[in-house]
């Protein structure tokens, strides 16, 4: 074993997953069926590839490096669990923004409905490497802008925070 | 407070809606809720209104159904079997489980805004769960609901953002112990104000009345000489006066500033120090810096010259009008119709600056995350060989913020001399109205009036210049206010009874009965622990991390007060103490010595001032720190700067332990002292220690359990609770003990 090869894992070859019918996403491993929880390792860099796969005590089941790689039920039961854990709010349009002592109030349509959200004065909005904004509310709630698709009103309200 | 934050800037519900409440408590027959939280997030994670309530018995989810109306789903508590969250980015899943081979029973999504919230249920379920009864009152649930939802926004802004006018009034407040001083200098500056209109007016005077009529033989030569040393003496003595005003103005008004600066610094400061840890784990160091100093500083330039400026430019354009109006109504109105367009003007170009500066100010922030994160990080980018990439990082990040500041200069530079072309403008009309009623034609015009007019346009500018900055200098100063109320506004959690106990001398017996403690009066970190210490005693504590043995000591020190139970001292229950008083016969060493900038000789006798050197020189060799001390360059007069850097760690702690020791305090309290240092000065530490434990009851915390085999007595917190208490030996004797696995564990290791 190499320093970079760690032992304790399932193979993600081996993995099976299944959807539980009460919308649990359940891991088949040696230890038997485990209800199971995914993340993802590079939320912004690489969403849908390098999966951790863990348990209840929050420890690695597996690690999925491409969901191309499991079976086809077992791959749309971490993609069903994928879109809730890598859930954050898409913002649609900027209402507007104000500045008060020490935040920034934002007033936005999302396309889970309407929010507004507050954030530090100097926290600024961070790019994210396959475009887009990301802004990390007060509250620690993550909101994702794509800005060329927002109307004009919005990218105007927003240019003092893009490149 | 909370619930103005909430409606304010979170916008959601303040408090569980009055009919829904009703309604979920009547189908569990009357059983109050006793906490409950929105649920923001849906099946499809679209954003809306449930709610999840708990009660005694209990829980209820409540969805929007049809008409308005609310679908309620009651279970039993008694039918949870477990409760499992899976986290996310931003949605969380709050499952209530009921036998395994049983659909969950519940399952609610909400985002992070909700997880205060719905994290208190969801304790007081597990707690339920491990058989531990948590049971919060009912009449505190509309308030930890608001407390969880609220706490974000009020640890970023923990003073709502009030009306402008309000704070500016309270602002003035501050004034008032000067009313004498302000009055005077507000008297100086309209003086300096009314004083500047008065020499235009005197040259018209002069060319129409003395010079033109003695020019056309109308006035004697003799008559119009008086007239214009008259003129001229009157002038002199006009700006005489007005120089002394504005001397007097200037002078008064500065040191009313500094005053008021130094006022609101010393409270801000005193106060500081009478807040409780709490505030202190909320707010960064610089933010409080920031606010006793740059603030405060910013609060003096608005007292001492804003509000004389805005107040005095209103009054001078005014004045400035009336004068024009009524020296030549028409030439006054080319003149004064325009300066409300160039005060928008001016508050229109500042207002499309705040985006510019906004984006200036964020790429000047990128720059210094780069100087913050690779000068203290210098050795890894070194040994890494990453200067290059560095260098190039800094340039890009340079250049960028460059190029945004030339841009607003850019601006600026534009807009001036765009803005006194305007003005210009204006004078080049007057020009142009007046020079043919001059020749004759129209409404006759005098050369007297005409120069007036000329003078007095020049004095437009200034006022227009500040009163169009008014709403940016209002708005600095009372953000700054704010920042300042807020800490102001902030009340310390441990406050002194009225005629509070004071132990003279402390003995140092030490109880806990029962104490539950929970930081934000729900999740209890403490959960009913109880013990007797006697004096003298000296009592290791040992555990897991974030079990809960730092609580314990705060308690002891008072930093807080217990939720529930009674921490007492010497038999007293430490809520009625004199906290003062309770803490001059209270010493800590702490894993991380906090050394002040100053000589060695200050931070030993930093607890006791008037302490004599020999009494400094004798707590020093008891703490094994005499020798090095002689060996620095000017001894005990060394200064050891800033956080004591220029020693090691081991020096540090002996310092720390010499100024416990001349403190002489009836209870110590030990965290961590010994770890982080090499043997040889573990060792010297531990020597010192012992010297300073004797006769004292002692609270030691240590990770190292060989460093605690001199505890009279070990007390194992875990988990909030005292699960083991006895002596090394007893302890060991236990077969599946917490200790003895612990020590077991360490003796591998070793």
């Amino acid at each position: 074993m190499t320093a970079l090869e760690v032992e304790g894992t399932e193979q993600a070859e081996s993995l099976r997953l299944r959807t539980a019918p009460d919308g649990r996403l359940i891991a088949y491993t040696a230890r038997g069926p485990l209800p199971v929880r995914v993340r993802q390792c590079f939320p912004w860099s690489e969403p849908y590839r390098h999966l951790s796969i863990r348990d209840a005590e929050d420890k690695e089941v597996a690690l999925v490096e491409d969901p191309k790689s499991l079976g086809g039920e077992s791959r749309a039961a971490l993609e069903r669990a994928l879109a809730e854990a890598g859930f954050v709010l898409e913002v649609t349009r900027v209402v507007s923004i104000d500045e008060e002592v020490e935040i920034r109030q934002w007033d936005v349509e999302t396309r889970h409905g309407p929010r507004s959200f507050q954030t530090h004065l100097d926290d600024w909005p961070r790019s994210l490497p396959g475009g887009g904004l990301l802004i990390r509310d007060v509250g620690g709630d993550l909101y994702r802008l794509m800005v060329g698709e927002l109307d004009k009103a919005s990218k105007e309200l927003l240019w003092a925070f893009v490149d | 407070m909370n619930h103005e934050i909430i409606s304010r800037y979170i916008r959601q519900p303040a408090q569980l809606p009055g009919e829904l409440r009703a309604r979920i408590e009547q189908s569990w027959g009357e059983e109050p809720i006793l906490l409950y939280a929105l649920v923001d997030l849906d099946e499809g994670l679209t954003l809306g209104e449930s709610w999840i309530a708990l009660g005694d018995r209990q829980i209820a989810l409540a969805r929007p159904g049809a008409l308005e109306a609310w679908t309620i789903q009651s279970i039993h508590r008694n039918r949870i079997r477990a409760v499992q969250l899976t986290p996310g980015l931003s949605a969380n899943t709050l499952l209530l489980l009921g036998e395994p081979d049983e659909n969950p029973l519940a399952t609610v999504r909400y985002t992070q805004r909700q997880r205060g919230a719905v994290e208190n249920i969801r304790f007081v379920l597990d707690e339920s769960l491990a058989g531990r009864a948590v049971t919060p009152t009912a009449e505190d649930a509309d308030r930890v609901y608001a407390d969880a939802v609220a706490r974000p926004v009020r640890d970023a802004q923990a003073l709502v953002a009030g009306r402008e006018s309000a704070v500016i009034l309270r602002l003035l407040g501050y004034l008032s112990p000067y009313r004498r001083e302000v009055t005077i200098g507000l008297l100086a500056a309209a003086v300096v104000t009314l004083t500047s209109l008065v020499p235009p007016y005197l040259a018209g005077f002069l060319l129409d009345r003395v010079v033109r009529p003695a020019q056309a033989g109308v006035l004697g030569r003799a008559e119009a000489t008086r007239l214009a040393w008259l003129a001229v003496a009157a002038m002199g003595a006009l700006y005489v006066v007005r120089q002394a005003a504005a001397h007097m103005r200037l002078r008064l008004m500065s040191v009313l500033g500094e005053w008021v600066a130094r006022d609101l610094r010393s409270e801000l400061y005193a106060h500081i120090q009478r807040l409780s840890l709490s505030f202190f784990s909320r707010k960064k160091t610089g933010s409080l810096i920031t606010r006793v100093t740059a603030d405060t500083d910013r609060l003096w330039e608005f007292i001492a010259f804003g509000v004389v400026d805005v107040s005095l430019s209103i009054v001078m354009l005014l004045g400035l009008g009336i004068v024009l109006l009524t020296l030549d109504w028409r030439l006054g109105l080319v003149m004064t119709l325009p300066v409300p367009l160039f005060c928008w003007m001016i508050y229109w170009h500042g207002e499309s600056l705040n985006a510019r500066f906004i984006r200036a100010w964020r790429k000047w922030s990128r720059l210094t995350d780069v100087l913050g994160d690779t000068i203290p990080g210098i050795r890894v980018v070194k040994a890494f060989n990453q200067e290059t990439r560095e260098i190039g990082r800094f340039v890009d990040r340079n250049d960028a913020v460059t190029a945004e500041f030339n841009q607003i200069h850019r601006m600026w530079t534009t807009f001036w001399p765009l803005l006194m072309f305007a003005v210009h403008t204006t004078t080049v009309l007057v020009w142009v109205f007046a020079v043919p009623r001059l020749l004759g034609m129209g409404n006759p015009l005098s050369a007297g009036v005409f120069v007036s007019f000329l003078l007095y346009t020049t004095m437009f500018v200034a006022p227009i210049e500040v009163i169009g900055q008014m709403v940016r200098t209002i708005n600095r100063a009372t953000s700054s206010a704010h920042r300042v109320f807020e800490v102001l506004d902030s009340e310390p959690e441990v406050r002194d009874i009225p005629n509070p106990v004071r132990l003279s001398p402390v003995r140092g017996r030490v109880e806990f009965d029962n104490v539950t403690f929970a930081y934000d009066g729900v999740r209890q970190i403490l959960k009913g622990v109880s013990f007797e210490v006697q004096p003298g005693e000296l009592i290791g504590l040992v555990g897991a991390s974030g079990g809960g043995k730092s609580t314990v000591v705060s308690l002891v020190a008072r930093f807080y007060d217990a939720t529930g139970g009674a921490v007492r001292i010497d038999g007293i229950d430490a809520r009625t103490l004199d906290t003062g008083h309770y803490r001059e016969q209270l010493g800590m060493v702490l894993q991380d010595p906090y050394l002040f900038h100053g000589t060695v000789l200050d931070n030993i006798r930093y607890g006791l001032p008037s302490a004599s050197l020999g009494a400094v020189v004798a707590a020093a060799k008891a703490a094994n720190a005499h020798d090095f001390i002689c060996r620095l360059g000017q001894g005990y007069d060394t200064v050891v700067g800033e956080r004591g850097h220029t020693l090691s760690g081991g020096e540090r702690q002996r310092i720390s332990i010499a100024r416990a020791i001349l403190h002489d305090p009836r209870i110590l309290i030990l965290d961590e002292a010994t770890s982080s240092v090499d043997t040889e000065t573990e060792r010297q530490i531990q020597e010192a220690l012992e010297r300073l434990i004797k006769g004292r009851t002692v609270f030691a915390i240590a990770h190292r359990l060989s460093t605690l085999r001199r505890a009279s007595r070990l007390f194992v917190i875990e988990k909030g609770r005292l699960a083991e208490a006895g002596t090394h030996r007893e302890l060991l004797a236990k077969p599946n003990g917490i200790y003895r696995k612990l020590y077991e564990l360490q003796l591998q290791l070793q």
